[in-house]
């Protein structure tokens, strides 16, 4: 593999973040080529967590904007400082020459950078983290269209603003609605996926080092083995290291059926998978996973 | 910056063709940024080029898991030739290095005749797989090349409809044709007075194959298939059946996007599959059904059948003169024509033969494509 590419995996390591040759491609190519990239995948697969260590890893500044139903202009590019502009009105309003005051009033010192804005106008690239982008109105995919392609914004009082420097841009989705073909057009793809029993092993040793291998060896059996059941939602790699978390606590050695009833709330978040494990005993799910 | 070859440049756009047809969503945005990661020299690393084009042309999940097969289908064979010119590379500079050292104490060094030749036969048969499975016998593939013909097939099929859409005519207006621009020039005394241009070929031939699906041509009506649904993306008015002791009209189900749907629809919708041989009876309730429809002088009919009649073989000889009667040019393709020592001897050939344009072999790769120059001859 590319020695960039190696080192790459090797700095994110550092940063307890364990890279697949594919991932690391594609990071490579989200620096190199300058377009977004799309990250799609199951809830907890450590999709914002790839963000947050790629700023960490370039030194720079991570700038999240989190989706939600109902996101708009004003709070994700820019909005006006109506208040500045009043009092800006109210101290020149003796002023005879009013075109004047109409472009003091609207110039970039009047306005409130948000997110979107605020990632491209920053003097060294950020990380831009879109979280979570299917939650939001389609009409907001609309918006991120010519950010994405062209790294500029267009306010229509001020014109098209361009990007100072270019961020590096991340979008994920959990694929809870269908995105676009134009927003998908414009990055770059990859689907994470759940880590193999021996990388997720390694996860957990990386971020709780004091764990004894063989309780991280039962935690991500276990886990593999729930996530082959038909679940409501399958837990993540985040579930896996908070249930190995707890059991660290409690100093506990071995997973029992006594030690899966009192913590599996840990792991599984609705009603009706964690009924479905506490009626079955521990041993069907550690059975040894090919 | 790495210059790439325009031999690559080619086969890279032959890729996101390739891709297309597998429902990949794909501009000139995407193939533009493939060749920002050739000219990269990342190409040379199989797997970063991989990678590279996986994240730049998927864009969804299902993309995403069919991706690295299609990836091997389509570079394998490209990037096994760059590890045999390279190690022929080397052995020849090894050679090089050793001859020199025996110039230097100056003695004349000679392979031995025979030697030579041994060397020449294991180096074409090392270096030549593909060659070799090109002309392989459809019935002779034995387990562990069957998915290595399947490969190349599926590639040179694809090359070949590639070759059919490039396919460019002298014409009023269009793209500046810059070679008979050139040529017009040379009786002007070398100005170039008048532009000559080039447009796509507008296709007017009709093509309609019959396809033999009994028994008796198992080994080849698989291959037959896959070439004719190629052949299908290039031939807008082609039509296609199926007959073993009845005749199926497949048409229809061509028209699916999917390679796999189509494979499984025929499979569904086609019940006579590896029965009798009636060509005969066959071809006449194709002259009644569907003769007045698909036969004028513009069609071009191809049988493809190795003619072991079971059926009357008055019956085949009157159909099949009546159907060269009413198309404009018959070939008759039998697998069987590859053998060596074969002659056209059966009842149902002898009766057929002076009724034919062409007849032809179609046993391995290398007879299908060049039934290519057939069609675009005609």
């Amino acid at each position: 593999m590319n020695k960039e590419i190696d080192a790459l995996i090797k700095d994110f390591y550092e940063h307890d973040y364990i890279l697949n040759e594919a991932l690391a491609t594609s990071i490579f190519l989200l620096k190199n080529l300058e377009k977004p990239l799309l990250l799609e995948g199951n809830p907890g697969v450590g999709k914002t967590m790839l963000a947050k260590t790629l700023a960490a890893h370039l030194g720079t500044n991570l700038i999240r904007l989190q989706c939600y139903e109902g996101l708009d202009v004003s709070t994700t590019i820019y909005e006006w400082n109506y208040q500045k502009q009043l009092l800006h009105i109210k101290l020149f309003e003796q002023e005879e020459d009013k075109m004047t005051l109409q472009n003091q009033i609207f110039g970039m010192d009047y306005v409130l950078q948000r997110p979107l804005l605020q990632s491209i106008s920053s003097e060294k690239p950020v990380v831009l983290l879109i979280d979570e982008i299917d939650r939001a109105d389609e009409e907001f995919e609309a918006y991120l269209l010519e950010l994405l392609s062209d790294f500029q914004i267009s306010i229509p009082e001020l014109g098209t603003i361009q990007a100072t420097s270019k961020p590096l841009v991340i979008l994920t989705s959990n694929r809870t609605r269908e995105l676009s073909d134009a927003l998908r057009r414009r990055c770059l793809y990859h689907w994470v996926d759940f880590p193999s029993k021996t990388k997720e092993i390694d996860i957990i040793a990386k971020k709780l080092p004091t764990i004894d291998e063989e309780l991280a060896t039962q935690v991500v059996t276990f886990i593999h083995n729930l996530r082959k059941s038909s679940l409501h939602k399958p837990p993540g790699i985040a579930e896996s290291l908070d249930w190995a978390k707890t059991l660290l606590l409690m100093n506990q050695k071995n997973i029992t059926d006594e030690i899966v009833q009192n913590t599996i709330g840990s792991v599984l978040k609705h009603k009706d998978d964690v009924e479905f494990v506490r009626s079955r005993s521990v041993r069907e799910f550690l059975v040894p996973i090919s | 910056m790495q210059a790439i070859t325009k031999t690559f440049k080619e086969r890279l756009i032959d890729f996101t063709m390739y891709c297309r047809e597998r429902q990949f969503v794909l501009g000139p945005q995407e193939t533009r940024d493939a060749f920002e990661v050739a000219e990269r020299g990342w190409v040379l690393d199989r797997k970063l080029f991989q990678y590279s084009l996986k994240a730049i042309y998927c864009k969804r999940k299902e993309h995403f898991d069919r991706f690295d097969e299609m990836f091997d289908r389509f570079w394998s064979r490209y990037y096994e030739e760059k590890l045999e010119q390279r190690k022929k590379q080397i052995k020849q500079l090894k050679k090089e290095k050793d001859t020199a050292t025996v110039i230097f104490l100056g003695t004349e060094f000679k392979l031995p005749k025979k030697e030579v030749k041994e060397q020449e036969a294991k180096e074409t048969v090392g270096a030549n797989e593909s060659i070799r499975l090109r002309f392989t016998d459809f019935s002779k593939v034995n387990v562990t090349d069957k998915e290595k013909l399947e490969e190349l097939a599926e590639e040179l099929f694809h090359q070949m409809s590639m070759r059919f859409k490039r396919r460019l005519e002298n014409a009023n207006q269009g793209s500046i044709d810059v070679r008979n621009t050139i040529r017009q020039g040379i009786s002007k005394g070398g100005m170039l007075l008048h532009l000559a241009y080039k447009r796509k070929r507008k296709e007017k031939r009709k093509v309609v194959f019959i396809l033999d699906v009994s028994g008796s041509m198992d080994t080849y009506s698989y291959y037959l298939l896959r070439y004719v649904m190629v052949l299908k993306k290039y031939f807008k008015s082609l039509e296609f059946f199926t007959f073993s002791t009845e005749l199926t009209h497949v048409t229809p189900m061509l028209r699916q996007n999917n390679e796999q749907e189509i494979l499984r629809q025929i499979g569904k919708n086609v019940h006579s599959w590896s029965s009798g041989t009636k060509i005969g009876a066959s071809l006449t309730e194709f002259l009644a059904v569907y003769g007045s429809k698909f036969l004028s002088q513009k069609h071009i009919v191809v049988i493809l059948s190795d003619g072991l009649e079971t059926g009357n073989v008055t019956i085949l000889k009157e159909a099949v003169r009546t159907i060269r009667r009413k198309c404009k040019t018959l070939i008759w393709l039998n697998p069987l024509k590859g053998m060596a020592g074969y002659q056209p001897i059966q009842k149902g050939m002898v009766n057929v033969m002076p009724h034919l344009d062409a007849f032809e072999s179609a046993h391995n790769l290398d007879s299908l494509l060049k039934l290519e120059k057939l069609l675009m001859d005609v």
